[in-house]
């Protein structure tokens, strides 16, 4: 309850901020969007480096440095550095003089204009709204993971269905409703302000969590220590052999447990004796595993040969156990080894059906404060249906197989952080400095604000590989735990109530100050490039276009929500695909400013190339679901951004280019006609 | 840009950070240095304060001059251009 009370004053604070805010508004839409280009160096870093840092920084980065190790921070953090900063200095700073000089708000209305085309802006809208939704939905998602996690058991009798704490889609709600109002309040120059202020708690916060946590592990030293013993392999980019051998010996032992299972099930084997029984856990040399009886009799069946399985059995025996689809008729006649195995789509929702129809699991899931049994504290305390869960993937899933990094993969997530160029929220922040000097802090901070950032959040995820929770002695995180959950997880069983309470602010603090800028710029740019651009000039007065775009701005929250409470994805590969479909648009935004042979036409091969070739490689990819995805070895971004670019060079050469009027105004060194 | 030697000394610098990025002489590292900190983080966390130097010398040598007191022209431009 500390933690929820913490949270509660933490979110009241801020919307006195965004009210505050509100008191210094000028009352006109500029004021609104671009808050009178008034920000100073100071604050522009800060805007500009809270909106990029989101739930993706914090959260995705633990959990993915647990997934893949300490490779993570080379993969999008160090290229980030380079490329974020690239971006504010060869696009922001010139976007800025072009915004101030002819007076646009918003990206659509400077291709409008520099492509000498209307309707660039019908096709670009939804596509850059339709990019911007699963950005937000990394935030609204993240929000609700966090907070449920954090306040596991604040609850006596209510949410039991959700451990006792705040559901998920209320925690997304609150926390979208919160960014509403203080948005809707304080416009941009309150959103700079939240940014700036929430900037400063979450780094704060962050490295507090971090001392903190790690003081509880022993000390970094031996938290590393832990990971060079337990998994190396996430120390590096490569497997190191003991994980390899590991993992074999966890396979084989996995298939025994799938293939005595199956035999269970259909009757290929009869019960075990108690004599055998006994003699199986003699037997057994293993890890003291929940299901140990389990493992020992599957190991005792196949060491005795107890029965036989035809190869379409065992493919089936496999494909059950890890609660695989499958078309019966389509198996293969080969056997499916471990790389076969999971490229069949997982069920959705099996642990929880698994951990349901476990009588143990089922046994032992009440409120994680009470004791199971009061007499007996050495039983534990109830579980968590998350915890079921996990103890059901744990207990059956087949062990995750490490992987080395591809460095060719690892060279084109290059591409990723390209996106920064087209974000249209960063554009809608560049226009608000107050000079083109304003830029030069933030251009030169940035790199060291994301190392400061991401350093603690991967070494956390590499640490809680390995960790051992000091209150039970056994593994702080079990197997195929989501990595969505990792940090929260981390700072709940690791820091006392309050602290755990105010870094989950800090958290909330980072996935907010990214949502309040997405949530105004998508206003803005539906005010701007629709509703007024399609009507006569001062048919709405200020006031109304700013009702317009906060009415807008609640749809798209709404739509983001609503996709929030289906099946959820993890927030690094979320966001590795929205960022992807950004920048393959990044050639379009650099060409119009530099290249001056860019057509209209080529402009709109660009577009629709960038758009499809993203929509096909969506699709192929699970909707996101298969998080190694690649393409041709290398990330589908790198394929889509050389796709875009092609398309609009070679269309832009074969048509006629542009007017000596816009080349003008856009270019310097170009004489009139 | 303030002259064509500072812009190729920052560009030659991101390239040489771009290069310096892809340490597969680290891939196999997994040793750690200073007793926690993995080398594959180390490196690349010196390659964002590398970054950060390189981004502070683009802002001394060249930083473009923009004219900030320039008459500024009104909004809407895009109405005047059809496609």
């Amino acid at each position: 309850m500390t933690q929820l009370i913490i949270i509660t004053i933490y979110l009241c604070l801020l919307l006195f901020l965004g009210v505050f805010a509100g008191k210094l508004f000028r009352g006109t839409s500029k004021d609104y969007m671009l808050a009178s280009h008034s920000i100073g160096p100071f604050m522009l870093l800060m805007s500009l480096f809270g909106t990029t840092m989101t739930a993706f920084a914090l959260v995705g980065s633990t959990g993915e440095a647990y997934k893949i190790g300490a490779g993570v921070y080379g993969l999008l953090a160090s290229s980030s550095g380079i490329i974020h900063s690239l971006c504010f200095f060869v696009l922001g700073v010139k976007l800025w003089d072009l915004g101030r000089k002819y007076g646009y708000t918003t990206q659509i209305q400077y291709f409008r204009d520099r492509l000498e085309s209307d309707k660039i802006g019908v096709i670009l809208f939804p596509i850059l709204v339709g990019l911007v939704i699963p950005y937000l939905l990394i935030g609204v998602m993240a929000s609700g993971t966090v907070i449920n996690s954090i306040t596991e058991g604040a609850f006596k009798t209510a949410f039991a269905e959700h451990d006792y704490g705040i559901p998920p889609w209320l925690g997304s709600l609150v926390i979208s409703i919160v960014v509403l109002i203080y948005v809707f309040f304080g416009g941009m120059r309150g959103t700079a302000m939240a940014n700036t202020a929430q900037t400063i708690v979450f780094m704060i916060l962050g490295l507090i969590t971090f001392v903190v946590i790690s003081s509880k592990l022993g000390g970094m030293a031996a938290a590393t220590e832990e990971v060079v013993k337990k998994n190396p392999s996430k120390m590096m980019r490569a497997v190191h052999p003991d994980d390899e051998k590991s993992f074999n010996l966890k396979y084989a032992q996995w298939e025994r447990l799938a293939e005595f299972n199956f035999a269970k099930k259909n009757k290929l084997v009869d019960e075990l004796t108690p004599e055998q029984k006994k003699a199986a856990m003699k037997r057994y040399t293993g890890r003291d595993l929940p299901h140990k009886p389990l493992l020992a009799q599957a190991n005792y069946a196949a060491e005795e040969q107890l029965f036989t399985l035809s190869v379409k059995q065992q493919n089936l025996a496999r494909l059950q156990q890890d609660d695989r689809l499958y078309d019966e008729a389509s198996l293969p006649k080969e056997l499916i080894k471990h790389e076969a195995l999971v490229t069949y789509k997982r069920a959705g929702g099996a642990d929880a059906k698994g951990a349901a129809s476990s009588k143990m699991i089922q046994s032992k899931i009440g409120h994680p404060d009470h004791f199971i049994d009061k007499k007996d504290k050495a039983k534990g305390k109830y579980w968590t249906r998350k915890k079921a869960k996990g103890v059901y993937r744990a207990t059956s899933w087949s062990p995750d197989k490490p992987h080395p990094m591809n460095p060719w993969k690892f060279l084109t997530y290059f591409f990723v952080p390209l996106s920064v160029g087209m974000f249209p929220h960063l554009f809608q922040h560049w226009l608000t400095a107050k000079s083109a000097d304003s830029f030069k802090l933030a251009v030169v901070a940035h790199p060291v604000f994301i190392m400061i950032v991401w350093v603690p959040c991967v070494l956390l995820g590499v640490w809680m590989t390995s960790a051992i929770n000091p209150a039970t002695g056994g593994p702080l995180i079990a197997p195929h735990f989501p990595p969505n959950a990792i940090l929260p997880a981390a700072v709940k069983a690791l820091t006392p109530d309050a602290m755990a309470g105010l870094l989950t602010a800090g958290i909330l603090a980072a996935i907010m100050s990214s949502l309040d800028s997405q949530f105004l710029c998508v206003g803005t740019m539906f005010t701007t490039d629709i509703v007024t651009h399609y009507s006569k000039p001062g048919k709405y007065s200020d006031k109304q276009l700013i009702v317009i775009a906060r009415m807008f701005i609640i749809g798209i929250v709404a739509v983001t929500y609503l996709f929030s409470l289906f099946e959820p994805r993890r927030v690094f590969t979320l966001g590795v695909w929205c960022f992807s479909g950004f920048s393959s648009l990044f050639p379009l935004i650099l060409a119009s400013l530099y290249w001056r042979r860019l057509t209209k036409a080529g402009a709109y091969a660009a577009v629709i190339t960038a758009g499809a070739s993203w929509l096909y490689l969506f699709r192929d990819s699970g909707y996101a679901a298969n998080a190694e995805y690649d393409f041709l070895g290398v990330m589908p971004v790198a394929t889509m951004t050389v796709l875009s670019t092609t398309s609009m060079i070679v269309v832009s050469l074969v048509t006629k280019p542009p007017s000596n009027a816009t080349l003008k105004k856009f270019f310097s060194g170009v004489g009139s006609d | 840009m303030k002259n064509n030697q500072g812009k190729y000394l920052v560009i030659g610098l991101v390239v040489l950070l771009v290069i310096l990025h892809q340490d597969v002489w680290f891939w196999k590292s997994h040793e750690p240095k200073f007793g926690f900190m993995p080398v594959a983080l180390l490196w690349h966390a010196g390659i964002s304060v590398a970054a950060s130097i390189t981004w502070f010398i683009a802002t001394k040598v060249a930083w473009p001059t923009f004219e900030e007191n320039a008459p500024v022209e009104a909004a809407e431009a895009t109405e005047e251009n059809g496609s």
